[in-house]
Formats: structure tokens, C-alpha cells, sequence
């Protein structure tokens, strides 16, 4: 006979009691275990789509110095199902944050039908404690990368922008979304730096000189750039006054617009290199031709004159050095308008022009191409073009005749094959002119000199077109310069907006007292930056 | 001899899920231990972030400037260079 257990019920009983009670101990341990163990997490389940900034890459020099970063900064926000009190949990929010809209965030904390409404994005820790402090219940706080820019104010018109959810607006911040397309710019991993070509000391060197022109010439604005002129690389790129990219308004306020990329002017006598090039390049002349610039050019009912006439036949040389405005014009009408068109558009300054940082406003062309404007683009006038793709044009005029794509993003790729557009001998001449131009007695440009340093360049004074015509006393002053002279490395344009006659100046506001030397300083400035390394 | 190879059984399964519990929460506890040193990591990351932005900022040459001429330094000039050997133009 088999046997399950003994006989006797009552050791049966037993012996399944204790087994339970077994059991029964064990779930008991289990639950003391669990129970003092820390429970480690905590999970907000959030049913609602929340829009979240995302991580974006950082933006550092053409030496990987930090331009733009991201930084983990708590966003307030709230579950309106667990606010007690819609009315005072807003009023002491407004209290803390005046730039919130009282009854907006009342009306939000109000709607039971959300379960998660942003309140203020991006605070200082040190303000989301004071928040954390005032205990109002159904408040929350979650980190979201934040962008900031460690250099303030540097180089911020090419930086750009971005938005309350970290997506780019504008400058390089908005070419980094785009390069990424939708889906990348939802990654969590942000991806490698993006590295300028901006060279970090040279930037602050540019704005330090641009400002400190700006004081002494008492200006409106300034701009300058610095470019490699073999590349097109941009070594530094700076518009005054500048922006903040932490803070919007100042990039939208028409006022700090970027003047180097984003609007077109007549640049002046810095075109007579164009046109001294368009004339040499076409063998029309040579730099000992004489031309008669005694009698003024006419054009319809306007007359063209030189502001300091020499009062003698000049050397198309001279015609550079004294910027005669009927020497230029003579030989643009030599060259004809189709030319003269032609040759433009070879430099690159009839076409609108891109940067990574976005477009560059297009040139602002004449309405008619006639005599009148053929001999008034001659010396920078009747064309308007942005001062970035002008010294583009003029960097190869100087690099021995290859077109310069001016570009803002490091490209570790193989140089791109050159193209030819004016002939070695002719950017031999213009080089040389540069030369004189600083160095002769009668040069415009002779206050740009620097000692031990083979500095060139051409000055130009552009009266701004006012209330039916142009007003004298209102200018652009720009020095077009390059160096070393003899096998430029380096472009460099310089603009005042505005200048006023000061003491310095001895009264005057034109380029060969203003922008010159500021170049001047500028180039002694930032080029052992760039010559020593 | 069923008795005993019940009883046997018996003790097994109470070892077995004893130590399939153990397991359980065993990696649970590491679970939580990975999530919390990926928080770590994750802490540490942004705190590295914040002071590669501090010290961006701290040298940023506009700060620095006024420093380095309060010291008697000033930017090189031109002709403390010498330029060895010309670059030839093609």
C-alpha cells in the first residue's frame, strides 16, 4: 500500500501548516527587503508630446577654440492637474517673472485638459531654486541643453541664432540644422564641432580696431574683413555695431544688421582696381599710358570731375595712386560697357553670392548700362555690392589672378582647382600699384603704412545717396589692403560708416585720413597673428 | 522511497525559486545601479560642459585684453618679426 505522508491527519496538518508559514516567511523577507532597499528611481509619465530642445553640436575656431556650446539649464514647467490653486500659483510666478503674461499663464494652469504646459525655459540654477523654494505644488523642472556663446559678443553676426527649443535661426546656427536635416537635428547625440575658419584672435583684433576706429573717426558703424586671398578662407568677419546671438532682438534690430553680408553699398574709389585691372587685363593700356584727365567727363547733363585735379596729363600709375575719378572713367569708356559688364561678372560682382552663413544681399546693378554708368562704376558708384563679395573680387586680383570663393566653415577636404580670371601680369600690376599707393608721397593710402610690413592697398570715399542725391558729408571711408605686397597671404577691407571730421583728421572725413590708418593699425595688429605660425 | 524523492523535489523547487528570485532582484539592484552611474555620467558630462564654457569664457580675448595691458603687455608689432623666407608666388 503507498502512503502519502503518516496516517495520522494531525501530522499532515502540521506538516502543511509549517510549509505555508514557510512560504508565508519568505514573502514576508522579500517585502522587508524591498521595502528598506532606496527605491532608486522615479518615472514622471507624461503622456503629453512635449516640445524639448535638443542637443546641437558646438561651433569652435579654425583652432578649436570654444565659439558656441551647449549647457544643461532646468525649464520650469507644470501639470495643471495637480495645480491647486490656478490664481496664486500665477500670480507669484508673474511676481518672480514680470516678462510672463499674467493671464495667459493663469488660463493655461487653469486647463485641466493638459497634463504639461512650459513655463519659462532655460533658467539659471540659481533662480530655479528660488522657484523650487516658494513649494507651489504641480510645479516641475527638467534640464534641456541650452545654448550659449562663451565669447558674448565675438563674431555673433556670423554665429547667428537660435531659438527657445535650440533650433537655428540664423548665420552658421541655422546652416547647422539644415546640413542636418530634420531627423538629425532630433538625435540626442549632437555629433562632432563644427570648426570656423574664423581665427579667434584675429576676429578680436578686427573688432577691437573696428571700434576703437569708430571712436576716434566718430562713426555710425564699421565693418571689416579679413580673408586668406589664396583660399577665400575668413579669418575674421565683424559688423559694429554687434550682436549678442544669446539675445534675439538684438539680431533682428535693422540697426546691428551684418553690414559685411547683408547690405549692398557703393564702395567708391576701392573700384578703380577693378577698373585698372579691366583695362591692363585687356592690354587697352599699360601703367605709363597718359591719359588727359583735365577736362571733365560728360554723361548726359552730369559732369564728372576729379575732387584734387592734378592739372596735368597723368600716367594711368598716377590715375591709381591720386584716384582721378576722369582717369577711371576714361578707360572704362576705352573698355566699353560690354566689357566692362563682362569683366564684372568674371570677378564675381553681378551675381549674388552665398556663404555658409547664408546669402550675401545681391548686388544692387544699374537699371541701364549707358555711358553715364559705364564711366560712374569706374570709380564705385552706380553698383552696390556687399563689402564680404567685393574683397573676395579684389583678393584675386591680388593672388595672381584666381577666383576667391569666400567661405566661413574649415574644409579639411583637397583645395578646390583654381580658376584663371585675370592674367598673372595684370594682378602683378595691381600689386605693384598697391605698393605705391602707400608708399609714394602723393599716395592716398600713404597712412596705412606699416613699418616692417609690405602692406598695399587702395582707399575709397563713397558719398552716401541722401535726400535727392549724394550728401557729402555723410560717407563711406574703406581701405582695400593686402600683405605682403610682394606674394599676398592676407585681404583685408575696412569700412567707416559715417565718419565725422575731428582734430585728428585735421577736418577731413575721406578714406586716406580715416580708413587707411585705422587699416593701417588693424594690419599691424593682426598680422604677426597671422604671418607667425 | 516516493516520499523521499517528493520531498526531494520539494526542496528543490523552494531552493530553485528561491534563487530565481535572488536573480531577480539581484538585476533589479544592478539595473538601478547602471542607471544610476549613467546619471552619473550624464551629470558629469554637462558639469564638463559648463567648464569648458567657463573657462571659453573666462579667456575670451575681450577679457583678457585689458588684463594682459594692465600687465605691461601689448599686441606684437610687425617688426618683431622677420620673415625668413618669402613665400614664392607661382
Amino acid at each position: 500500500m503507498t502512503h502519502f505522508g503518516s496516517n495520522d491527519p494531525r501530522t499532515r496538518l502540521r506538516l502543511v501548516a509549517a510549509g505555508v508559514a514557510l512560504a508565508f516567511a519568505a514573502v514576508g523577507v522579500q517585502l522587508v527587503r524591498i521595502a528598506a532597499l532606496p527605491r532608486q528611481e522615479a518615472r514622471i509619465a507624461i503622456l503629453e508630446a512635449v516640445p524639448q530642445a535638443l542637443p546641437r553640436p558646438d561651433i569652435v575656431d579654425r583652432r578649436g577654440r570654444l565659439l558656441a556650446t551647449d549647457v544643461m539649464a532646468p525649464s520650469l514647467f507644470a501639470d495643471p492637474w495637480m495645480v491647486v490653486d490656478p490664481g496664486d500659483t500665477a500670480d507669484r510666478l508673474v511676481a518672480l517673472f514680470p516678462d510672463l503674461d499674467a493671464r495667459e499663464l493663469r488660463r493655461s494652469l487653469a486647463d485641466r485638459t493638459r497634463r504639461f504646459v512650459w513655463i519659462k525655459r532655460g533658467l539659471s540654477p540659481r533662480i530655479a531654486q528660488v522657484v523650487h523654494d516658494l513649494g507651489l505644488p504641480g510645479l516641475g523642472f527638467r534640464n534641456e541643453p541650452r545654448r550659449t556663446y562663451p565669447g558674448v559678443r565675438l563674431a555673433g553676426h556670423v554665429i547667428g541664432t537660435v531659438g527657445t527649443e535650440n533650433q537655428g535661426l540664423a548665420g552658421i546656427e541655422r546652416r547647422i540644422d539644415a546640413e542636418r536635416g530634420p531627423d538629425g537635428a532630433r538625435a540626442r547625440d549632437p555629433g562632432p564641432p563644427l570648426r570656423l575658419t574664423l581665427d579667434l584672435g584675429v576676429q578680436h583684433g578686427l573688432e577691437a580696431e573696428l571700434s576703437d576706429a569708430m571712436t576716434r573717426y566718430r562713426a555710425a558703424g564699421a565693418a571689416g574683413v579679413v580673408l586668406d586671398a589664396e583660399t577665400g578662407e575668413v579669418l575674421a568677419l565683424a559688423s559694429l555695431p554687434a550682436v549678442d546671438p544669446a539675445r534675439l532682438s538684438e539680431s533682428l534690430d535693422p540697426a546691428r544688421a551684418d553690414k559685411v553680408t547683408g547690405g549692398v553699398y557703393e564702395l567708391g574709389s576701392i573700384f578703380k582696381m577693378v577698373t585698372v585691372a579691366m583695362a591692363l587685363d585687356h592690354k587697352l593700356a599699360g601703367l605709363e599710358t597718359v591719359l588727359d584727365v583735365r577736362v571733365p567727363l560728360t554723361a548726359g547733363r552730369w559732369q564728372i570731375r576729379d575732387s584734387h585735379p592734378a592739372g596735368r596729363p597723368l600716367t594711368v600709375r598716377d590715375v591709381f595712386i591720386q584716384s582721378s575719378n576722369v582717369g577711371a572713367g576714361m578707360l572704362a569708356l576705352e573698355t566699353g560697357p560690354l566689357r566692362q559688364r563682362a569683366f564684372l561678372d568674371r570677378l564675381g560682382l553681378t551675381a549674388a553670392m552665398r556663404t555658409e552663413a547664408g546669402p550675401v544681399a545681391p548686388p544692387k546693378m544699374p537699371k541701364s548700362w549707358g555711358r553715364a554708368e559705364t564711366i560712374t562704376i569706374a570709380y564705385g558708384h552706380g553698383l552696390a555690392v556687399a563689402p564680404l563679395q567685393f574683397a573676395a573680387a579684389a583678393a584675386s586680383l591680388v593672388n595672381g589672378g584666381y577666383a576667391v570663393t569666400p567661405t566661413l566653415v574649415a574644409d579639411p577636404g583637397p583645395p578646390a582647382p583654381r580658376t584663371r580670371v585675370v592674367a598673372a601680369t595684370t594682378s602683378q600690376a595691381i600689386r605693384e600699384l598697391m605698393r605705391r599707393n602707400v608708399t609714394a608721397p602723393k599716395g592716398t593710402g600713404r597712412r596705412a603704412e606699416v613699418a616692417g610690413l609690405d602692406i598695399g592697398g587702395k582707399t575709397g570715399t563713397a558719398e552716401l545717396p541722401g535726400r535727392g542725391g549724394y550728401d557729402e558729408s555723410a560717407v563711406i571711408s574703406s581701405f582695400l589692403a593686402a600683405f605682403p605686397m610682394s606674394a599676398p597671404r592676407h585681404v583685408v577691407l575696412l569700412s567707416l560708416f559715417e565718419p565725422k571730421p575731428t582734430a585728428e583728421t585735421g577736418g577731413q572725413i575721406a578714406a586716406g585720413a580715416t580708413a587707411a590708418p585705422a587699416a593701417g593699425r588693424l594690419v599691424a595688429r593682426i598680422a604677426p597673428l597671422l604671418l607667425a605660425q | 522511497m516516493l516520499r523521499a524523492t517528493t520531498a526531494f523535489a520539494m526542496a528543490a523547487t523552494i531552493v530553485a525559486a528561491f534563487w530565481l528570485y535572488h536573480q531577480s532582484y539581484e538585476v533589479r539592484r544592478l539595473e538601478s545601479h547602471v542607471t544610476a552611474e549613467e546619471r552619473r555620467l550624464e551629470r558629469l558630462q554637462s558639469e564638463v560642459a559648463v567648464l569648458q564654457a567657463e573657462r571659453a569664457f573666462l579667456t575670451r580675448p575681450a577679457r583678457i585684453e585689458p588684463l594682459a595691458r594692465l600687465m605691461g603687455l601689448r599686441p606684437a608689432t610687425p617688426d618683431q618679426l622677420a620673415i625668413v623666407k618669402p613665400a614664392d608666388r607661382r
